[in-house]
């Protein structure tokens, strides 16, 4: 038997206007809801999503990604998008995630996503590498510094940035944090691995994947059974 | 980590930028004062070096202000090296 691993494009709503739901695996199967980093370090950690989508797709799982609005292949400009919009998205992105399989998605977050992954209705959370919103702004903030350019070229509204600025990953039940071992934050467990969030060239982490993809489908696991 | 001498900033400063532009580590131990970064290295874009300025923060023990961060600073490995040890060991 060859598990469905194809890719399909499918549509969530956001305030009326359709917004793109990337997904890999059956729609019926249990399922899980990525939500990736922020602003650059989206684009760098797309490929590596995606590597991580088609492992747990072969597992069995219905593996779900989001295009948050004013990103990605999004309609809307960055420009209008508030923080609220980029929530509201993840809850119902993670809304038609869960209708097929009729099973609330666990959420998948990696880096900024974590700040977003307490707004969908989720059994259980899996984080990697959780960053403060702080951090984040400080980064796009420096990255402009010596860039010349605001925000290392991206016109994020400021309501998007104030709110950015104060986020922090919710301290919820039922998470689990993974961080690489070069990492001094806390975590539940720590993957040796390159910071490809980093990486001005987009890459993938096979390994990283590998090992990423068995901790989550443990923790998937334990999740269902509690 | 506590810093002793020089030689472990010029260390540490190696180890952030393989980690952080991905490069091998034998092309950054040999990287000389005179060897140019920023603008020079296309792995060495302005988000890589928001991510550069971080990892140095965490691993140095030091606080990084944004007047301090212009294209200078980050012109040689040199001119990098001079700032994190002077930021260190002071």
């Amino acid at each position: 038997m060859t598990p469905p691993s194809g890719l399909h494009y499918d549509r969530y709503q956001h305030e009326g206007r359709p917004e793109w739901l990337m997904r890999i695996g059956a729609a019926d199967a249990p399922p899980i809801l990525f939500l990736p980093p922020l602003f650059e370090e989206m684009n760098r950690t797309r490929a590596f999503i995606a590597d991580l989508m088609r492992r747990l797709a072969r597992r069995g799982y219905g593996c779900w990604l989001p295009d948050l609005p004013g990103t990605g292949e999004s309609g809307q400009p960055l420009a209008n998008i508030r923080w609220s919009d980029w929530r509201d998205a993840a809850a119902a992105a993670g809304e038609t995630a869960g209708r097929g399989s009729g099973k609330r998605p666990l959420t998948v977050s990696i880096r900024g996503g974590a700040l977003l992954d307490d707004a969908v209705d989720a059994p259980c959370r899996w984080r990697f590498a959780p960053v403060d919103g702080e951090s984040l702004s400080r980064d796009l903030t420096r990255a402009g510094l010596v860039s010349g350019t605001h925000y290392a070229g991206y016109e994020p509204d400021t309501d998007l940035m104030e709110s950015l600025t104060t986020a922090i990953p919710a301290p919820l039940d039922k998470v689990r944090t993974v961080r690489l071992a070069s990492d001094r934050g806390d975590a539940d467990a720590k993957i040796e691995g390159p910071a490809l969030w980093r990486r001005s060239e987009p890459g993938n982490a096979p390994e990283l994947a590998l090992a990423i993809a068995n901790d989550l489908e443990q923790w998937v696991q334990r999740c269902a059974g509690s | 980590m506590t810093l002793s001498d020089a030689g472990d900033v010029d260390l540490t400063l190696r180890a952030v930028l393989v980690d952080v532009l991905g490069l091998a580590p034998e092309r950054v131990r040999g990287f000389v004062e005179a060897t140019p970064l920023f603008g020079a290295l296309p792995e060495f874009d302005s988000m890589a070096v928001a991510g550069l300025l971080t990892e140095l923060e965490e691993r140095l023990g030091i606080l990084i202000e944004d007047h301090e961060v212009d294209a200078d600073m980050l012109e040689t490995y040199g001119s990098l090296l001079t700032f994190a040890r002077a930021k260190a060991l002071r």
